[in-house]
């Protein structure tokens, strides 16, 4: 299954105010960029062009992956507020 | 506006809930914050709760009561290189009557379940909070506040089992910087399909449940796969550690689809109905990474404390977890009764820990993590397993070679004699 129909069978309660944001200017320099390789909701994207990475939070599982593996200080990361977020079902 | 109570616990999964509801039978002030919007909708595992002497002694009737799946009555061990697979099944009539040796269970359920033991017993639970930092005051955590929302609450003694992450933690100064190579992540796919197709492809009768494991399922990865039985579903995933996920290059979903395609895996889910996607991490650094487990004010349970180990053989979290939980409730009504929540007080928390088998356990196999870094047990060794049983089989007219002889050369050829001998140290001293 592609990670679109994955992500696609997990509800989440989506919150206007993101949890996770990006530094632009870092993660533009970022030699590794492993959030969005590792992410396993495929929520970073890095546009080659626009030298952008960008982050989908409203699709995040909050595992905390990305908050692991970046090292340049790049996320700001933290759980969404009381209620928002991935809500699962049976799992 | 501040609100007084005895002990917060922040988080209610199985730590939390436990420790909950053993607060509230003391008599005690307890209140639980919980971030979803119900227990256990933000919880993950690979499905399987073990069977816990904590659980059984403070709810005796769990088994009636609580919404569990399968006992888990067979227990497979795999090695897995992409085109066979080795496995040693262990099956057991002792582990298909009561005391069940444990059952697979859905967490958005069970968790509920148990902080709702904990409420019937006096514990408040708040939902929908989550925690963002500790009160401190007078050189101890006295409090926590919540996100998005104005006022405090005020305790005596904060359990922190806010899992993997704990920023409780951070906040308090306990947690670890946390290295890659000691956290797992675990991915996981729920399929549907109907009880009996289950029971006929993994030969199980009733109730009976099954528990996979995969060693090498995971590509290059240092890591394995999962598969266990529910009544209508089966949970199928990975776990691979971090640092190698990251080193591989390669995406966690495209592993598990090669897990899930792979011959001896593929038969057994095919044509079922994908039901829920879910990821979380797991701390597996075991004894040589735990953080300070307390300090003035402030308990750790569970995940939040790294309360979780695996040698290769057995994964373990959900047990180390609820005993930890009601250690620390113990510990805070000794506490609380001698009027003194200093770090001094609390330490007893630490030796409870160490006298029962959850640090046992954890110190018992603390080289394991160590030996859980080494590559070859997740790529060559499978490959030397396989290797040795094609050549015991097959018929093609080559002479065969006695098994010592066959599995010598199958390892100098696929390991060579120096790692050999250094693996054999270090994994004999991990587990034998």
């Amino acid at each position: 299954m592609n990670i679109e129909d994955l992500t696609q069978l997990t509800q989440f309660q989506i919150d206007e105010q993101p949890h996770i944001t990006v530094n632009k200017d870092i993660c533009r320099s970022c030699d590794h960029r492993a959030c969005v390789q590792a992410c396993p909701a495929n929520c970073y994207t890095f546009n080659e062009e626009t030298k952008l990475l960008s982050v989908v939070y409203e699709s995040c599982l909050e595992c905390g992956t990305c908050y692991v593996l970046c090292d340049k200080g790049g996320l700001d990361w933290s759980y969404p507020r009381g209620g928002y977020g991935v809500g699962y079902r049976l799992t | 506006m501040a609100k007084y109570f005895d002990v917060i616990i922040v988080g209610a999964g199985p730590a939390g809930s436990l420790a909950a509801l053993k607060l509230a039978r003391a008599g005690l002030n307890v209140i639980m914050v919980e971030r979803g919007s119900h227990p256990g909708v933000k919880n993950m595992f690979g499905g399987l709760l073990h069977n816990t002497p904590v659980l059984n002694e403070l709810l005796p009737d769990f088994h009636e009561r609580a919404p569990l799946e399968r006992h888990v009555y067979k227990k497979v061990l795999a090695f897995m290189t992409p085109e066979s697979s080795v496995s040693l099944t262990f099956e057991n009539e002792n582990f298909d009557k009561p005391p069940y040796n444990g059952y697979t269970v859905f967490r958005p359920a069970f968790d509920r379940w148990l902080a709702d033991e904990a409420v019937k017993a006096g514990a408040l639970l708040l939902t929908d909070c989550t925690a963002e930092n500790v009160i401190n005051e007078h050189g101890r955590v006295a409090g926590i506040t919540v996100k998005g929302r104005e006022g405090e609450l005020r305790s005596k003694i904060v359990i922190a089992a806010d899992g993997v992450l704990s920023f409780m933690a951070e906040k308090a100064g306990l947690r670890q910087d946390f290295k890659a190579e000691n956290m797992g992540m675990g991915v996981k796919l729920l399929l549907g399909m109907p009880e009996a197709v289950i029971n006929e492809r993994f030969h199980l009768v009733r109730d009976q449940g099954a528990d996979i494991s995969f060693l090498g399922a995971a590509g290059d990865m240092r890591g394995g796969g999962f598969i266990y039985t529910n009544y209508e579903s089966v949970s199928i995933g990975l776990v691979v550690h971090l640092d190698s996920l990251k080193d591989s290059g390669r995406t966690p979903y495209d592993t598990l689809n090669e897990f899930l395609q792979h011959s001896s895996v593929r038969k057994l889910v095919k044509v079922a109905t994908p039901l829920e996607y879910s990821a979380h991490l797991i701390p597996e650094g075991g004894y040589n990474a735990l953080p300070p487990l307390y300090t003035d004010g402030i308990m750790l349970a569970g995940d939040a404390a790294g309360l979780c180990y695996t040698n290769g053989i057995n994964l373990e979290g959900i047990n180390l977890a609820m005993t930890s939980g009601v250690l620390a409730a113990e510990t805070a009504i000794e506490a609380i009764r001698e009027n003194d929540y200093t770090a001094r007080s609390l330490a007893v928390y630490r030796k409870k820990l160490e006298q029962s088998f959850v640090l046992k356990d954890m110190k018992e196999f603390k080289s394991a993590a160590g030996m859980m870094h080494l590559e070859r047990l997740f790529r060559s060794y499978p490959q030397v397993l396989a290797g040795i049983m094609e050549k015991v089989y097959r018929t093609d007219g080559t002479p065969r070679s006695k098994l010592l002889r066959l599995a010598r050369r199958e390892a100098l050829q696929k390991v060579g004699l120096t790692d050999l001998i250094a693996d054999g140290f270090k994994i004999g001293r991990s587990l034998l």
